[in-house]
């Protein structure tokens, strides 16, 4: 739409530590999470761009993503002060298309309508490259790096930033394979989760994510979990249920943030629904401001020796 | 058929009243006690909403006592509380108690409906109507009750006389079998609680009004009989729910309420602009209007983890300087402890009292 687009920058201690102070004592890590990139943002930008995601599908029986997407916004609204004006894109599909929500935003922004058409294809097809990327399996900071360049779709993005986090590099040869199962703004933000995908690398596990799982898949694993109304909690449940059946999969890990509420609920429904005798070993992973990285070295390194263990006997 | 379902409030009074009358023998798990909330907790996931834990350790108790059913509303909502009988009946199942379970909307009117059909004598039809008119008396019974007492609680003249007029009262109305019956322990239980001695109070009594998560607010177990204990400091509380309404707005029978809804909706639509799927309207418009109506503080309860109240948590501090009204915010969960709240309460109302004198 011809706005020049400025990101926050990727999580670190300062800008956790903001966030954590601006924000109730028992609101989920991902809220906190938000509100810290909020902040990193405030004093760059003119204008500052919130989604809220009420409904992500159009289905006969209506879906929500989670009550603190709903109400983002609105928490952002009246508890940072000093931050610049701020435009909500609202995503309702229940109720209205995509292409009425980019109209409000063009007129929120001062952009002219018929710019809304041509800007809306780009990113459809943006979008498109951006989910085949996840498919095969890359991950989503590096596929952004790839289809947008440095995320304003100019120029190039620069180097793969995930080598430089801890725990990275020195990855053996991987003997086992394990299912990341979690929302994407936990096990891909490098910092929350102490990079627990090359943390696994580095233990010697190929690591999956339920990103790359086709979504005609999740949606025929579901047909036997009916009655969940929380779209992006059925594609963990769908996900898992698919990882927990296949055959190759030695170990499947459920990574969740502290105070997740629909996260909490899933989770047992996949424990108690969804585990069979022969499903592969689970074990839940909970990620909070305050984790420290040797507590989850410890128990992702216990649960790929149990693994281990379990195989070299059998 | 052996029944029971989880506690909220006083609603096992007419909630009782509709299953015996479908012919089923309702078996009603005593109060919940810290023993229910640290029973429940121990097969709860872990940071699962407090009444979520409070719940199944009713529904424990009710399995330890021999009942052989346990009834639950169930919905696809944003919020929790839709998931709650699905997942805590297989807990249960896991834990190893064997049991029929009634998912009122998992399972379709009709489902539930039928389920009575042998324990109903002669007709189903006639027997579901009468089941509902008496489960609508005893509601009704159980309101009217509860108001007078929360109006004369804070004159009485010895403390506790309210109180313990109420649960007689409520025994009563409990224990009626026939809607006549019940109409006659009400008349008689408004009779004694208006004879009540009462004085003059010293100073003039405080108004606070009590919003936040429903259960919270109700539940006298996870908020240690807050409204009861307020009234005997001598404050006149008003809750912004009842059981009752929350009992009849899913029956969507009762205008008044349907009504009370919109218009809540309508005022907090600038502070929450899309349904969240909780009482978040309420906790919002609630603490507008006892600024509105010239209230001395409100009080904010919600249970640890809860998403909607959550958010209103963060929002709130924005409707209190707006409106220049006090809140305070009081987060329960199993770690609560009497002294805890009690000592942060008397803070509040020496606040509220400081405030008013000038």
């Amino acid at each position: 739409m011809g706005t020049e687009v400025v990101l926050s920058s990727p999580t670190g201690d300062s800008l956790l530590e903001n966030g954590v102070r601006h924000c109730v004592d028992d609101i989920c890590v991902p809220v906190k999470l938000f509100y810290g990139h909020v902040l990193d943002l405030a004093e760059r930008c003119d204008v500052l761009f919130v989604s809220r995601l009420v409904s992500v599908e159009k289905a006969e029986v209506a879906t929500y993503t989670c009550p603190k997407l709903i109400g983002l916004p609105d928490m952002v609204k009246s508890s940072i002060e000093g931050i610049p004006r701020m435009v909500e894109f609202v995503v309702d599909l229940q109720e209205h298309s995509i292409r009425s929500s980019a109209k409000r935003l063009a007129t929120a922004l001062g952009v002219p309508q018929p710019r809304v058409r041509s800007s809306l294809a780009e990113a459809e097809l943006v979008q498109a490259a951006y989910d085949e990327k996840l498919l095969a399996g890359v991950e989503p900071e590096e596929a952004m790096r790839q289809v947008l360049g440095n995320g304003n779709g100019t120029g190039n993005g620069g180097k793969d930033s995930s080598a430089r986090k801890p725990g990275a590099g020195r990855a053996r040869k991987p003997d086992i394979k394990i299912a990341l199962v979690g929302h994407e703004y936990l096990i891909h933000d490098h910092y929350i989760s102490h990079n627990l995908p090359a943390k696994l690398k580095r233990f010697g596990a190929d690591v999956t994510y339920m990103t790359q799982v086709p979504i005609e898949v999740i949606e025929s694993e579901l047909a036997r979990y009916p009655g969940i109304s929380w779209s992006y909690e059925k594609e963990l449940l769908g996900a898992a249920s698919h990882f927990l059946g296949r055959s190759d999969i030695d170990g499947v890990i459920i990574v969740m943030g502290f105070a997740c509420g629909p996260d909490s609920i899933i989770s047992e429904i996949i424990t108690r629904e969804v585990v069979t005798e022969a499903s592969p070993p689970l074990t839940t992973l909970v990620l909070d401001e305050h984790t420290g990285e040797a507590g989850v070295d410890t128990r992702v390194e216990a649960f790929v020796d149990l693994i281990r263990r379990s195989r070299n006997r059998s | 058929m052996k029944v029971s379902f989880p506690h909220m409030g006083n609603a096992y009074i007419p909630l009782s009243s509709l299953l015996s009358n479908l012919g089923a023998e309702v078996i009603v798990p005593p109060r919940p006690t810290r023993k229910t909330i640290d029973m429940g907790a121990l097969h709860a996931p872990e940071f699962v909403c407090l009444p979520f834990k409070v719940n199944l350790g009713d529904n424990l108790r009710a399995l330890q006592m021999g009942s052989d059913t346990l009834a639950m509303v169930s919905g696809m909502w944003a919020c929790r509380f839709g998931y709650y009988g699905r997942v805590q009946h297989q807990i249960l199942r896991d834990v190893g108690f064997e049991f029929d379970s009634i998912l009122l909307g998992r399972e379709g009117l009709g489902t539930v409906y039928n389920k009575f059909r042998d324990t109903v004598e002669g007709s189903l039809l006639r027997g579901w109507a009468h089941a509902v008119r008496s489960f609508k008396h005893k509601a009704e019974a159980m309101d009217a009750l509860e108001m007078a007492a929360r109006k004369v609680r804070p004159f009485e003249r010895e403390r506790g006389s309210a109180s313990s007029v109420l649960a007689d009262g409520l025994a009563g109305v409990h224990q009626a079998q026939t809607i006549k019956a019940t109409d006659a322990a009400l008349r008689e239980a408004l009779g004694v609680m208006d004879s009540i001695e009462t004085e003059p109070p010293a100073r003039e009594p405080l108004d606070i009004a009590v919003v936040g998560e429903i259960y919270a607010v109700l539940e006298p177990a996870l908020n240690f009989d807050i409204e009861r204990k307020l009234g005997e400091m001598g404050i006149i509380v008003h809750p912004v729910m009842s059981v009752y309404k929350w009992l009849f707005r899913p029956l969507k029978i009762d205008p008044s309420i349907l009504v009370d809804e919109r218009l809540a909706r309508r005022i907090a639509k600038p502070y929450i602009a899309y349904v969240l799927g909780g009482e978040e309207h309420q906790t919002i418009t609630g603490t507008i209007r006892a600024a509105r109506h010239g209230y001395d503080g409100v009080i904010h309860l919600y249970p640890f983890t809860c998403m909607p109240e959550n958010i209103c948590r963060t929002i709130l501090p924005r409707v209190e300087s707006e409106f220049d009204i006090p809140v305070l915010n009081l987060c329960l969960d199993e770690h609560a402890s009497p002294a805890g709240m009690a000592t942060r309460l008397e803070a509040f109302v020496d606040l509220l009292r400081e405030r008013r004198r000038r």
